[in-house]
């Protein structure tokens, strides 16, 4: 899914896990079975790297884990919002939303510079 | 409302990092295997594909096992601090709810560690602080002890100095000093002269110390070689005081004893001469002196000071000073028979006498802080009792045993802690009093600061302190079981039979501590007691003593110096009040000569050592002025003048030791260094003995020189009816109407003097019985509280007994013999503790025997009775129960 090529930053996993969680407590699988449904598949980055990006979160405190029980009785550790990862989830989409204006804008210019042939 | 965070895992153990991971790792391939199985795929296929979807599992797992432990590890520190934050707040608010125990708490530990730090403070600047020279350990004294006679502490004669510097080999450098004498200070165009001190020194002898002027070229050891000498240094507080610090004071010219002299070099702050302090210092050279065949080995009146060689040990130092000594004697049998020569460390020197004393302060203070702390358990356990049934509660709410116990311990290094910043505050108030009183006392050099080092060790002593008293009561609760304590339907004050022996315990071990400390202190009231109650044998009521310095220039003959003193107690007499007026070399208790002792006919044989005796030179009216009574004979009279026989006064102690058949008036005698060509003196009287050395208790024998025939020294005294205070104006007046040049200073009545020499005695003493006290009360409290306790616990069974027809006698019976039995084993270790005091004080003590039963007994007397009032209350409450109100 998220393919090593695909040349997204460490960022964009983290804000993509933030908005999953922002829907309520999910474990691992969950959260890259939704980025998946929700992307229609198309960021492939390797699924394991999803982890280590999980619990460096959870160093930074955005995100809380706990070990819970699946609908089929399974152990699954879910993972959910702090506070603190509410609000860095605000402030990243905003912060992504802006980048994405810009760099749109940037590339679908119609005007050429002065040093142009 | 609990005392822990809610544990996240709702009861799963926590379990190790990697298989944690494992179980997350596994669970995800394992849905992702259904998820391509339900597309499909064969269970093979599935399984791969998940794999490959996934990437390096083992990779992964690592990564995320390592940041795992390490989230973990901050975790825990991040617990550990907010659990310490509690841990403090909570104790805060435990001693806000007992505001009474904590304060006590809290004055008792001040007093406690305040005087810990403070004697440590002292017994650091005097013992363990570096003495103010360059590589202070290198450094030795030289002393000249006189064999088999008290003085084993001598000064070197300059022959004597002159064969060591040839001989000796062990030392880098000497350097030679004359003690700090009194001089006449004149600055530049001033006209009043001042009082200060001026001592002699080798050039030599700032080069052996590693000392420099700090401004200043100093002394060149050519300055030594004049006869007289014309440059001087001057201290660090004289050069502030007198010059007012100003770098313009080298090379000013100032008049000392009349002569003018050139400063050279002013000396560091911190530096100290190794006897008494001192504001100037002259140049001396040896080899000047050497000339005179008399004194050059019969004076002695140098101190040496000498640095060892690298590689060269104390002891092999000393030795060779010993082997030089012995050849000098051999070789000057005259002069040296009897005299050793050895060598101490510098620091042994300057700490003298203090060392044991300090020592003693130390052990004593210790011991009233080892008693503080007996006495705070003791409290912390009842009230960690009758709080058993909080505690229980807070175990049954999931508070850990140890969480719980290691509040309680913060609890008491709170209160420690608190008490020793306010023990500290004591103890730099109480050093700055001790810097006043302690002058004498005192070595020159030390400070008397707390430092940052003594206030480090203050702080771990609190912390030791919390630490001690708080662990048995913190103890004590992690094993109560919570269960049964709720069910227990007796009120909270009751104890368990172990907390009963661990109070028991701590009383006992506190009463032996007191008792010690109380044997400790009473013997040594006893010597301070023994010491200043025995006869000084004159009358020090009603006498003015001043001294004065009458220049060289002007009054530099006998007859001059006669004339002057005559024409002066001519107008002392006539003031009003004014019984007798006198000169005299010394005044009791500070009197430094001696000289040699010479019988006619009675040579002293080879192996004797002759005898030095103390020796003052006194006017007519001296004995009159002192009141000291004559036994036989006569004393001075005017015709005792330098034309006349020479003549001399003895005391009883000397004439009874050397004619014991009673015929010392008449006897003829040499004194001195021995010199044929002069003429015998003639023994005329003997008077009472006075007491010259407080330590002492037998009197010195004492010899008297007639001031008309020997005119040194240079002491007042004047006897008036009332208050001999009250003449010091119009003595000034008198004295400025002969001659306005001659200063008069140290003015002080004769019971200031003796108050002085006594005080640097009972100031150890005061400090040990304030010590005393207060371990007296803090065991009296100790006691109080036990039998309070006891009472109480069986407080039930009394009221059974009492209604079975107990009298009130008997249950008192009972609760003493409990608590009694506590004492009596605290009293049995307490001999123990008695015989080690008395062992340690044995150099301490004057006139006393080391186990002297007057000051025992009444030690243990004092703590008896404090005792016996401390269980009265709680004795007669626990007879007084009331059997109804028990039982319901």
């Amino acid at each position: 899914m998220f393919d090593k090529d695909s040349g997204l930053l460490q960022g964009t996993v983290e804000l993509l896990v933030l908005k999953t969680l922002s829907w309520g407590p999910m474990h691992g699988y969950g959260i890259a079975s939704w980025i998946e449904t929700v992307t229609d598949d198309a960021l492939s980055v390797e699924e394991g790297s999803l982890y280590p990006a999980l619990y460096r979160m959870t160093r930074k405190g955005w995100i809380k884990a706990q070990w819970g029980v699946t609908e089929n009785n399974r152990r699954a550790k879910y993972y959910h919002l702090t506070a603190g990862g509410r609000r860095q989830f605000r402030e990243q989409t905003t912060g992504w939303q802006r980048l994405a204006a810009a760099v749109s804008q940037a590339v679908t210019s119609k005007t050429a510079p002065a040093w142009a042939k | 409302m609990t005392d822990r965070k809610p544990n996240r895992d709702y009861g799963f153990v926590k379990r190790k990092p990697q298989s944690e991971v494992d179980d997350e790792l596994h669970f995800h391939l394992e849905q992702r295997i259904k998820a391509n199985i339900e597309k499909g795929m064969s269970p093979d296929d599935a399984r791969k594909a998940a794999l490959e979807r996934f990437g390096n599992v083992n990779g992964v797992r690592d990564e995320c096992a390592q940041l795992l432990t390490e989230d973990r590890k901050a975790e825990a520190r991040r617990d550990w601090l907010d659990d310490l934050r509690q841990d403090v707040r909570f104790a805060g608010r435990a001693a806000v709810r007992a505001p009474v125990f904590s304060l006590l708490a809290i004055v008792t530990l001040a007093l406690g560690i305040g005087a810990n730090a403070a004697v440590f403070g002292v017994v650091k600047s005097v013992l363990l602080d570096a003495l103010p020279y360059a590589r202070s350990g290198e450094l030795m004294r030289l002393y000249c002890p006189w064999r088999g006679t008290p003085n084993q502490k001598g000064a070197l004669s300059v022959g004597t100095m002159s064969d060591v510097r040839e001989r000796q080999r062990a030392f880098t450098s000497l350097g030679a000093f004359m003690g700090a004498r009194d001089a006449v200070y004149l600055s530049e165009g001033a006209s009043t002269p001042q009082m200060v001190k001026s001592m002699w020194i080798e050039p030599q002898l700032l080069r052996t110390l590693g000392v420099l002027p700090i401004r200043g070229p100093g002394f060149r050891d050519e300055d030594a070689l004049h006869d007289t000498t014309t440059v001087v240094m001057i201290s660090y507080g004289a050069w502030q005081r007198l010059f007012a610090g100003e770098p313009s004071a080298v090379g000013k010219t100032i008049r000392l004893n009349g002569i003018p002299r050139t400063i050279v070099g002013v000396l560091p702050r911190s530096f100290v001469p190794p006897e008494e302090p001192s504001d100037f210092f002259q140049p001396m050279g040896l080899a000047l002196q050497m000339g005179n065949p008399v004194t050059v080995r019969g004076s002695h009146n140098l101190g040496v000071i000498a640095r060892r060689k690298p590689g060269t040990t104390e002891a092999s130092a000393r030795r060779e000073m010993n082997a030089i000594g012995a050849e000098l004697e051999r070789l000057y049998a005259k002069d040296n028979t009897g005299i050793e020569l050895t060598a101490v460390s510098l620091r042994d020197a300057m700490v003298g006498d203090t060392r044991g004393p300090l020592l003693v302060l130390l052990a004593s203070a210790a011991l009233v802080l080892l008693i503080t702390c007996a006495n705070l358990a003791g409290a912390l356990l009842s009230r960690a009792i009758s709080r058993r049934k909080e505690f229980a509660v807070r175990v049954a709410l999931g508070a850990g045993r140890g969480r719980l116990a290691r509040q309680l311990l913060t609890e008491s290094v709170l209160l420690a802690a608190l008490g020793g910043a306010a023990g500290l505050a004591l103890a730099m108030g109480g050093l700055s009093l001790l810097r006043g009183l302690a002058l004498n006392v005192i070595p020159s050099y030390a400070n008397l600061s707390l430092d940052t080092g003594a206030i480090v060790v203050t702080f771990a002593l609190a912390l030791a302190t919390g630490i001690a008293f708080g662990i048995g009561p913190a103890m004590s609760v992690g094993r109560a079981d919570p269960q049964r304590t709720l069910r227990d339907e007796t009120r909270g004050t009751s104890e368990s039979v172990r907390s009963r022996r661990m109070r028991g315990v701590l009383v006992a071990g506190q009463i032996a501590l007191c008792v010690s400390l109380l044997a400790a202190a009473g013997l040594l009231v006893r010597s301070l007691i023994a010491m200043t109650s025995a006869p000084i044998g004159f009358d020090p009521d009603h006498v003015l003593t001043f001294t004065v310095q009458p220049p060289n220039a002007t009054y530099g003959s006998v007859e001059a110096r006669n004339q002057l003193y005559d024409r002066a107690f001519e107008r002392l007499n006539a003031l009003p009040g004014v019984s007798a007026a006198a000169v005299v070399s010394g005044l009791p208790t500070q009197i430094q000569s001696s000289n040699g002792l010479f019988i006619q006919d009675a040579p002293w044989a080879s192996d004797q050592p002759v005898p030095f005796i103390l020796t003052m030179s006194a006017s007519e009216q001296y004995f009159k002025a002192l009141s000291v009574p004559l036994v036989q004979g006569r004393t001075f009279t005017p015709d005792d003048r330098p034309a006349m026989p020479p003549v001399i006064v003895i005391n009883d102690a000397m004439a009874k030791k050397y004619w014991p058949k009673g015929n010392a008036v008449g006897a003829r005698i040499h004194i001195g260094p021995p010199d044929p060509k002069a003429p015998w003196i003639t023994v005329v009287g003997i008077v009472g003995n006075v007491r010259n050395d407080p330590t002492h208790l037998a009197p010195d024998p004492m010899m008297y020189l007639p001031f008309r025939q020997e005119s040194w020294g240079n002491t007042l005294v004047i006897r008036a009816s009332g208050d001999p205070a009250a003449l010091t104006n119009s003595a000034r007046a008198a004295l400025a109407s002969i001659d306005p040049m001659i200063p008069m200073f140290k003015v002080a009545t004769m019971n200031e003097v003796l108050g002085d020499t006594f005080a640097t005695r009972r100031l150890p003493v005061v400090l040990m019985t304030s010590f005393g006290a207060l371990a007296l009360l803090l065991a009296s409290v100790g006691v109080y509280a036990m039998f309070a306790n006891m009472a109480a616990a069986r407080e039930r069974e009394f009221g059974v007994r009492v209604a079975l027809g107990s009298s009130p006698g008997a249950i008192a019976g009972l609760v003493l013999r409990q608590g009694g039995a506590w004492l009596a084993l605290g009293l049995a270790i307490g001999t123990g503790g008695v015989v080690m005091a008395a062992n340690m004080l044995r150099t301490q003590l004057f006139g006393v025997p080391q186990f002297d039963p007057v000051a025992i007994g009444t030690a243990v007397l004092v703590l008896l009775v404090c005792a016996g009032v401390a269980l009265l209350v709680p004795v007669r409450r626990a007879t007084r129960v009331d059997p109804i109100s028990v039982m319901r």
